[in-house]
């Protein structure tokens, strides 16, 4: 790229024509180097700074972008697939099931698959009622945000695929009043039979379904948001479908974001009288984004994951705003892109250190190398802690083992926190927070302890938060019945496995409770007895007590041992990212007001020295429309045009001696309104009112776009009507 | 805290609601008319329009040029599959034509420019398809890859063809993309549903990345979350550049031109032009009529038709009416009652204006 030193002032585009036209092309691809991208190795030797470095920092970082996103991406799905799982298994069961039913009916009535199509023959007409339905599966997916579950239902189109069936998959939009049926038709022919049909029709499906053996599988057809539809076509579809349902075994499946009811709703009583319905039902938004967060920020959280300032925006905005996993994915991918564009050559070397399959040693011992590693904070830190054994090497390996005992020990409190609902993301967040519970200090391990008493009110109203989740957890263990105690060890067994700094001793315990829990004949015996005297309790409560205790003290050591603050991890700086309002503004963006405050205080954008003078209050110098929607700051919803356009003509022309609308201002800072007319002398000559209209029009028309306006009404032609108020 | 904030700020939205609203109320007795202002005469106000001078230049050009330095991530950005979204007060159009001449020359560009009444949507995938077409035959040439069979031109292709062809895996190479730069995405050729519709799933197609300009404060309300995650997938970028909308704004009326004849003729030309040549007789024949009937309250349906089939411009009322209605879309035409109770369809335009506009289009 160009260096930014040679910059036409205006950009040598412009073309006065081509401003006109609908579309133009502004230029053709230029032949590719090649060698941008055959360049697999990571070469660090120093290059002259020219265009060939930019360009190789930028392809290591594009391949660096491409390692994890890729990577993360299909973990997700994965991940996505899995949950579902059970439910596909089901519902391709039942499509074979209703297949052969179909089938069945299809033999009776041999003597019509010899006749021309379409026919609805008296033969099939008597088939009784049930296989003259449609099999229609509803698919309740829980979740209002159908964005979530596209790739649900093209996941499920693929594993019908793959056990036999056809499938075309549906969205609400082929349903909409303006494709009508035979947009559907078309959609449906053209997935099925790959060609574009002009004029569709089902007779064309049923001799493509006859012919050349296809017959030997259902038709699925997969229609994503029943509730979205365009109710009439749907429900002319069903119709058009029901006629056909013997020859071509098409079957159904709806999903439903609501109850069944609303599909009555859409449908008429006679299109859902067609339907043999079958209910099946997905896993609910939560427990997908515990499982998507288990899998990517803490299973494979030595690649890249989210510090706390990010992982608390994602949640509070998760929560308030847009509760969708896609676009916490999204979020992620972001924070990817942002987080290798922060320092290149730094990622990019040092994603290869994470990458696990890493095995070249040679290029890391490179000058370059060593000195990058050396300017890295936490490395520094690390070094000065141990000082002896302090290499890159060492500190590499310590960063992996660390994030992996610190994300075993995150999900152990998490199997905890099942007992009381608590989503991964939250405890995500809290275990960040270098609470006093959850840093390092040592006195932090004597505090459940001394709470004993207070933690069973905590608990019971479900708000131990000030003591902290770990003082929660650790009470909650200590609770636990020998029965819960055991499974809960049963699955941190499972989780640690191949961690074995807690493997083992995990195990131990468990072995321990497990004894405990095999001797229930005493408890059994005593039971009666126990119920009789309540006094015998003590006793047996000192048993249980003491393995409580011990894997209490076991939750408690680990935590204080492996829970550290992120920033003593050394290389930390590779895998965090944690810059949550870069990626708040790529994420979202806010055009409403940055917008407003773009024109409120253009001068901080512009960096003038001269409109900067007076704080908040308009003056002549300042851009046109800046001085009018400051204006219209102290107007009402509606502004008088004739009052608008005084008050800015006083502005431009320096003459403004005081703002003659009321002095009530909307915003907190009152407007110094008397106005000495300063430097007028080179602002008010020469304007004519035909300049001033004209800045005035441009002003308005600027406005108007930018959708802060409303224009004049035939009703209320003087007027003009404010659209935001406040930022 | 937080909750208190958001709370406030909630709070603050309401207040200041009903404070303008307290005010529009106390206003409205003082309330002047817009014509006291004493409008220059409208042709001078025009060009008076045309010279006006920006305030700031040199700054806003250092604004405009103190984004360059950020025009290789925004292309890396583009390369990892994100839309670039640029929002912020200012005409961004230069802006964004500038960073494609500069940082995207290895790939080919397309502007679409949606500040204008009208843009055909099919035209521009079609156009895209041909430029993909193209790029894919020279990215064949030199990996020595066989060159694929001849297919159907893309100009008769459907739209849903030519996304899938968009769309298709064609390489292994994922990098080989066509930009698709469009000014004003929230613009009054593109805010229909439909049209959105389709801008995304052209955006979402693998050969394509999309850069997109907005200026309206409300311009996301036009996508859902389906389109805005999955499919355009923003990457936003706050960029004011405080430059004049020139030819934004064209389009856009004065308010202080009364008549506003001649704007109207400018657009109204526009508009028709971009339809086919049957639509624009169509519209002389009704413009004819009324320049020489301009008494009248205008002309019945049935006397356009049985005129229309005459010329052979329609065969069916069925074509005549998709013409009218696309007239009215652009409120070209208009209809009223007449004495006798017959609808009859006008040109909202005086006579000199219509004569003038008859002119424009014949030519």
């Amino acid at each position: 790229m160009a260096p930014v030193a040679d910059i036409p002032s205006s950009p040598s585009i412009p073309i006065a024509e081509s401003n006109l036209q609908p579309f133009f092309i502004l230029h053709k691809a230029s032949p590719r180097k090649p060698a941008a991208k055959t360049r697999r190795k990571i070469d660090l030797s120093p290059r002259t700074a020219d265009g060939s470095t930019e360009e190789h920092i930028d392809n290591l970082r594009f391949e660096t972008f491409k390692f994890l996103s890729s990577n993360t991406e299909s973990v997700i799905k994965d991940v996505l697939k899995n949950l579902n799982v059970n439910v596909f298994d089901e519902i391709d069961k039942w499509v074979h099931i209703s297949f052969d039913a179909i089938r069945a009916c299809k033999t009776l009535d041999s003597a019509s698959s010899t006749r021309p199509y379409p026919i609805l023959d008296n033969a099939s007409i008597a088939v009784p009622g049930a296989s003259r339905q449609i099999f229609t599966g509803l698919l309740f997916t829980k979740n209002m945000e159908f964005v979530d579950d596209i790739l649900t239902f093209s996941d499920l189109g693929e594993h019908l695929k793959s056990r036999g069936c056809y499938v075309a998959n549906f969205s609400s939009l082929d349903f909409s009043a303006k494709n009508g049926v035979g947009g559907c038709l078309k959609t449906l022919l053209r997935q099925f039979l790959m060609v574009d049909i002009d004029a569709p029709e089902m007779s064309i499906l049923a001799s493509w379904y006859t012919e050349k053996g296809n017959n030997e599988n259902p038709l699925v057809l997969i229609i994503e948001d029943v509730e979205r539809c365009y109710g009439p076509v749907l429900n002319d579809f069903i119709i058009m479908l029901r006629e056909w349902v013997i020859k071509i075994p098409i079957i159904l499946i709806l999903g439903v974001a609501t109850t069944v009811d609303s599909l009555r709703s859409t449908l008429t009583s006679n299109g859902f009288l067609y339907l043999s319905v079958c209910e099946f039902t997905l896993g609910t938004p939560a427990e997908r984004m515990d499982a998507v967060i288990e899998a990517v920020l803490l299973k494979r959280c030595q690649r890249f994951s989210v510090g706390k300032q990010v992982s608390t925006f994602l949640r509070n905005y998760f929560l308030r705003h847009d509760g969708t996993l896609t676009l916490f994915l999204r979020a992620l991918k972001i924070a990817m892109v942002q987080h290798v564009c922060a320092a290149p050559f730094l990622r990019c070397t040092f994603r290869k250190l994470v990458d696990e399959d890493f095995d070249d040693n040679s290029i890391l011992l490179t000058e370059t190398f060593l000195k990058q590693a050396r300017d890295i904070p936490s490395f520094q830190r690390y070094c000065q802690r141990s000082a002896n054994s302090a290499n890159w090497a060492n500190g590499l390996s310590d960063m992996k083992r660390l994030r992996k005992l610190w994300s075993s020990t995150v999900m152990c409190l998490y199997e905890v926190g099942k007992y009381r609902k608590t989503t991964l993301l939250d405890l995500y967040c809290e275990v960040l927070e270098p609470g006093p519970d959850n840093s390092n200090s040592p006195d932090h391990m004597q505090l459940p302890k001394h709470n004993t008493m207070s933690l069973h009110n905590h608990d019971s109203i479900g708000c131990p938060k000030k003591e902290g989740y770990v003082g929660w957890a650790i009470q909650r263990v200590r609770d636990l019945p020998v029965v819960e105690l055991c499974k809960l060890l049963n699955r941190w067994e499972m989780l640690t496995r191949g961690i074995k700094e807690i493997h083992e001793k995990v195990k131990e315990l468990h072995s321990l409770t497990t004894f405990e829990a095999n001797h229930p004949k005493l408890d059994q015996t005593e039971t009666p007895r126990r119920q009789a005297a309540a006094r015998n309790k003590v006793n047996e409560k000192t048993d249980k007590a003491t393995v409580n205790e011990k894997v209490a003290t076991f939750l408690q050591c680990i935590v204080g041992e492996y829970i550290q603050p992120i920033e003593s991890i050394p290389f930390n700086e590779i895998v965090f990212f944690d810059d949550a309002e870069k990626l708040q503004t790529a994420l979202i963006g806010d055009p409403r007001r940055r917008i407003q405050v773009d024109l409120l205080e253009s001068n901080k954008f512009l960096k003038c020295s001269c409109c900067s003078k007076n704080s908040g209050m308009p003056v002549p110098s300042m851009h046109n429309t800046s001085i009018m929607y400051s204006l219209a700051q102290e107007h009402g919803d509606l502004i008088n045009l004739h009052e608008w356009y005084h008050s800015f003509k006083s502005i431009v022309t320096g003459t403004r001696v005081q703002v003659q609308k009321p002095k009530k201002r909307l915003k907190s800072s009152p407007s110094p309104s008397p106005k000495k007319p300063k430097d007028s002398n080179e602002q008010t000559k020469n304007r004519s009112d035909a300049d001033i209209q004209a800045e005035f029009c441009r002003a308005v028309i600027e406005l108007q776009m930018t959708g802060l306006l409303r224009m004049p009404s035939k009703r209320r032609p003087d007027y003009v009507q404010r659209v935001a108020f406040g930022l | 805290m937080e909750s208190n904030d958001v709370e406030d700020e909630e709070f603050g939205f309401s207040r200041n609601y009903f404070l303008a609203k307290e005010l529009c109320g106390s206003g409205k007795k003082s309330a002047r008319k817009l014509s006291e202002i004493g409008v220059v005469d409208e042709q001078e106000l025009r060009d008076a329009y045309t010279k006006i001078e920006s305030k700031h230049e040199k700054e806003i050009g250092d604004l405009v040029s103190s984004y360059r330095k950020s025009y290789s991530e925004w292309a890396f950005v583009l390369r990892c599959g994100f839309g670039l979204l640029m929002y912020g007060f200012g005409s961004k159009k230069a802006l964004i034509e500038d960073f494609a001449s500069t940082a995207l020359t290895d790939y080919s560009v397309i502007v679409i420019n949606g500040y204008l009444q009208s843009v055909n949507l099919k035209q521009v995938a079609v156009t895209l398809a041909e430029l993909l077409w193209e790029q894919l035959k020279m990215h064949r040439k030199s990996t020595s890859e066989s060159q694929p069979k001849s297919q159907q031109p893309f100009l008769t292709r459907s739209m849903d063809d030519l996304i899938s062809f968009l769309d298709g895996p064609h390489l292994e190479d994922d990098e080989c993309f066509v930009c698709v730069l469009v000014n004003n995405i929230d613009g009054p050729g593109l805010r229909d549903s439909e049209t959105q519709q389709y801008l995304s799933r052209l955006a979402a197609c693998s050969h394509i990345r999309m850069v997109a300009s907005i200026d309206h404060v409300n311009a996301p309300l036009l996508w859902d979350k389906k389109m805005v995650h999955t499919q355009f997938n923003w990457y936003w970028y706050h960029v004011p550049t405080y430059a004049p909308y020139k030819v934004e704004g064209t389009f856009f009326p004065l308010i202080l031109a009364h008549s506003g004849s001649a704007q109207s003729v400018k657009t109204a030309s526009i508009v028709l032009q971009s339809l086919t040549p049957n639509a624009q007789s169509v519209f002389k024949v009704l413009a004819e009529h009324q320049i020489a009937h301009s008494e009248e309250e205008g002309m019945p349906f049935n006397n356009l038709y049985t005129i229309c089939r005459e010329r052979f411009l329609v065969s069916s009322q069925i074509t005549l009416n998709a013409h009218l209605t696309e007239f009215k879309d652009h409120e070209l035409v208009k209809t009223r009652r007449n004495a006798d109770g017959e609808d009859c369809l006008y040109v909202p335009l005086t006579s000199e204006a219509l004569q003038k506009l008859v002119q424009e289009i014949t030519q």
